[in-house]
């Protein structure tokens, strides 16, 4: 809205320049003001905002708790996959300012939708200027560290501090300013999350730095550029396999035409589809799109809904029946009578499920749940070495010694251990063809129990295609058909080429759009019409009857995946909106038990949702828009590559190859991913213990700290690249039974 | 050894060519999507 009237005004480059001065609250409250949220009925205000800079899980978190603890907000939900956040609040108690500025002051940015964001590329600037500092302090800590087997004279000892110091200062200050700001934001906010440990190390290293480097004794500079250099790295990683999808409901709504022909008197006049009110009537041509929900009031044709039910096959709608924006008349000429402005259409209300879908609330990870425990240990044993050492061994050995301890504390391989093995997984689930948007997309998928299959498009083509039909009477057939353009009459031509039975010639062929056709073939007059959903009638003279029957080819290897699936322990059913024959019929060819024929959209999800409340783990792999809700709500939702956008856009994996094949392959690497990640947290906080341990009784140096740090993360880079060959170990030893 | 009073700098210079060469790469926006161009060949439009 206030977007609108900005860019109306031609003011947009005032605030793509304006942006670049630091913020200031004032003008930023006006521009909040000007905004109108959606009015709830409980008199709550409700508004959808993007926000920039939520980097991690842990943001997500913060944002969440500090805005729910906030007076007057009723109900907050961010979306990090997306980026958006969803407020309610009571408009009585807080305006849009105060809350946008409730976020701001937390370091994040929020925006109204529509506004363009610009991708943060801070992230690698910081990379790469603590990675360039690394190799260089590297370098230096190697003479140094050589000068303590030979010897090196004081004043080059001194240079290489001071080159290391200058080096690693704008690591420390500048590279490493995100690990800070997420430190202070969570205690300000009493969240101790990773980056609190994290902080307190970075910090520990480089006062001790300083210190050493003017006073002359040893420094771990190396270790802190070191540090830096891949926890973001790490951060990178996490934030690669995150693609900033355009908004699904933004798809969606392109699906109803633009513009309708609205029929005024005896004229037709082209106006916006948004412009069309109840009442009005609209003129839809054979091939168009409709652009509003109504009902016919004259004409006939067929309609194509598979934007709603997923079915790809249409039927006949005639005078009264209800139609609804966004599906296809294949065939025919109707007068719609519009029964609800846009905002009401089906469509409508579905991309809202899709926008839902796609805010799906991140939950804190395992790691965030450790950090609590981790930093007050930390602290504890840091603490307790101190007040040993100090009667010990008097205050400068013993605050030597305590900086050793919270320096090798550092959770470096903690906090890599999941960016690093999910970017690993990423790629052997993309390589077996399942992509995952997520890299908590992908650990979930870990736990499913229960594979629920859409039958058409998924399992199945999704294209009509000839079951079963004698020659004589698809040679016929064909002679009629070959002049119609409806889906059945391409699939009857289709396979008549195929079986290399040459086309007759016809005359006087009448097609009567959604009933039939008629005409003659070889002097004799047949009638073609529909006998239900998968069965055409051919009529001829003297009471001659030809069935052909129609249906959806499954996919070639869909029998070996559905194996594969049950050979995982999974419990797979087949959900269709189709009727209960054939979707039993495609059933028995998978090796299916369990179907749910007849099935509508809103009652998948409320199935999947029944399983969910049983405590199972639904993976739900479907393609068509109608399939919105029941991708919401299962634990992970697989599309098909091929299938409607905006399933795609919210779905956490896309299946990149027309095969449901690859779901068995993505559960076993995520399997491997997961088992991978919980053994690499293991050790890596028995590295913690025993190298804390270490530097508590005063074993550590900057030598030793040099050498265990980074073999700490090289074991979880380790890790992470076993990954690719534990999944191949488990594909050759699990029994695979194949379709024959 | 007087030497490595300029060798030091010759070193981080030779780095720092590099690091510059790669904001600049970031600057100009290479690394902002990284998935999206090697699938743009699939697209129809």
């Amino acid at each position: 809205m206030a977007y609108a009237i900005i860019r109306g005004a031609g003011l947009e480059r005032y605030y793509a320049e304006r942006t670049e001065l630091p913020p200031r609250p004032e003008p930023l409250r006006e521009r909040w003001e000007s905004v109108d949220p959606e009015h709830l009925d409980d008199g709550s205000c409700e508004i959808r905002l993007a926000i920039d800079g939520l980097r991690c899980a842990s943001c997500v978190w913060v944002t969440e708790n500090v805005l729910e603890r906030t007076d007057g907000i009723r109900r907050v939900q961010v979306s990090y996959a997306t980026g958006r956040a969803s407020i309610r609040w009571d408009p009585g108690q807080l305006d849009l300012g105060e809350i946008a500025g409730r976020i701001a002051s937390l370091g994040y940015r929020p925006r109204l939708l529509g506004s363009e964001a610009r991708p943060d590329r801070s992230l690698l600037t910081r990379l790469g200027v603590a990675a360039f500092a690394a190799a260089n302090v590297m370098m230096f800590s190697a003479a140094i560290y050589a000068g303590w087997l030979g010897s090196m004279e004081p004043a080059y000892l001194t240079l290489f501090r001071w080159a290391s110091l200058v080096l690693a200062t704008p690591v420390a200050l500048w590279s490493a300013a995100p690990f800070f700001e997420g430190a202070w934001t969570g205690l300000r906010n009493r969240i101790l999350h990773m980056d609190v440990p994290i902080a307190i190390a970075i910090g520990v290293l480089y006062v001790q730095g300083v210190a050493g480097t003017l006073a002359g004794f040893d420094t771990y500079l190396d270790s802190l550029t070191m540090l830096v250099t891949l926890l973001l790295a790490g951060r990178v990683l996490e934030s690669g396999g995150r693609r900033r999808a355009a908004e699904a409901a933004v798809t969606l709504a392109a699906t109803v035409p633009g513009t309708a022909r609205r029929i005024v008197g005896d004229s037709l006049e082209v106006v916006a589809s948004e412009s069309l009110l109840p009442g009005d009537r609209v003129a839809v041509g054979a091939g168009e799109d409709l652009p509003a929900d109504g009902v016919i009031v004259a004409g006939r044709g067929l309609l194509q809904r598979a934007l709603l039910t997923g079915e790809s096959a249409p039927v006949t709608v005639q005078e009264n029946d209800e139609v609804w924006a966004g599906t296809l008349l294949v065939d025919g000429a109707v007068t719609v009578e519009v029964s609800v402005a846009v905002e009401g259409t089906v469509i409508q209300q579905m991309a809202e499920q899709l926008r839902q879908a796609a805010d799906r609330g991140t939950r804190p990870s395992s790691t965030d749940r450790i950090a609590p425990w981790f930093t007050a240990a930390t602290l504890g044993v840091a603490l307790l070495t101190f007040l040993v050492w100090l009667p010990l061994a008097g205050g400068a050995k013993a605050l030597t010694t305590t900086i050793a301890v919270l320096i090798v504390a550092c959770p470096c391989a903690l906090a890599l251990s999941k960016p690093l093995t999910a970017a690993a997984g990423l790629g052997a689930a993309a390589r077996r063809g399942l992509l995952f948007r997520s890299a908590d997309a992908l650990l979930d998928t870990a736990a499913v129990d229960t594979v629920v299959l859409d039958k058409t498009g998924t399992v199945t083509e999704g294209a009509v295609d000839i079951v079963a039909a004698a020659d004589q009477d698809l040679r016929v057939a064909a002679g009629l058909e070959r002049y119609s353009r409806h889906p059945i009459a391409v699939a009857i031509v289709r396979e008549t080429v195929a079986r290399g039975i040459p086309l007759p010639a016809s005359s006087d062929v009448r097609e009567e759009a959604g009933v039939g056709m008629e005409g003659r073939v070889d002097g004799a007059l047949w009638r073609i019409r529909s006998g239900g959903a998968d069965l055409v009638i051919l009529e001829g003279e003297g009471g001659y009857r030809g069935l052909i029957r129609v249906g959806d080819r499954v996919r070639e290897d869909s029998r070996s995946a559905v194996a594969a699936l049950q050979d995982l322990g999974m419990r797979v059913t087949l959900l269709s909106g189709d009727d209960p024959e054939p979707t039993r019929r495609i059933a028995e060819a998978l090796g299916i038990e369990e179907t749910m024929p007849n099935t509508s959209p809103a009652a998948k999800a409320e199935r999947i949702e029944g399983w969910r409340a049983e405590g199972r783990t639904v993976l739900f792999a479907g393609d068509g828009l109608n399939d919105g809700p029941a991708l919401a709500a299962a634990n992970v939702a697989v599309a098909m590559g091929s299938g409607a956008a905006s399933s795609i856009l919210t779905a956490d994996a896309v299946l990149g190859v027309p095969s449901v094949g690859p779901l068995a392959a993505g559960v076993r690497v995520s399997r491997v991913c997961r088992s991978a990640i919980r053994a690499n947290q293991a050790r890596s906080i028995a590295y913690n213990v025993l190298a804390v341990s270490a530097a508590a009784v005063g074993l550590v140096n900057p030598l030793v700290a040099a050498v265990l740090m980074p073999l700490s993360s090289g074991m979880v880079l380790a890790g992470a690249g076993r990954v690719e060959r534990r999944v191949r170990a488990l594909e050759r030893s699990g029994p695979e039974k194949t379709g024959s | 050894m007087i030497a490595i009073t300029f060798l030091i700098p010759i070193a981080v210079g030779i780095a720092l060519v590099f690091l510059v060469l790669f904001l600049g790469a970031v600057r100009s926006g290479q690394f902002d999507d990284l998935d999206d161009p090697a699938e743009r060949i699939l697209h129809d439009d």
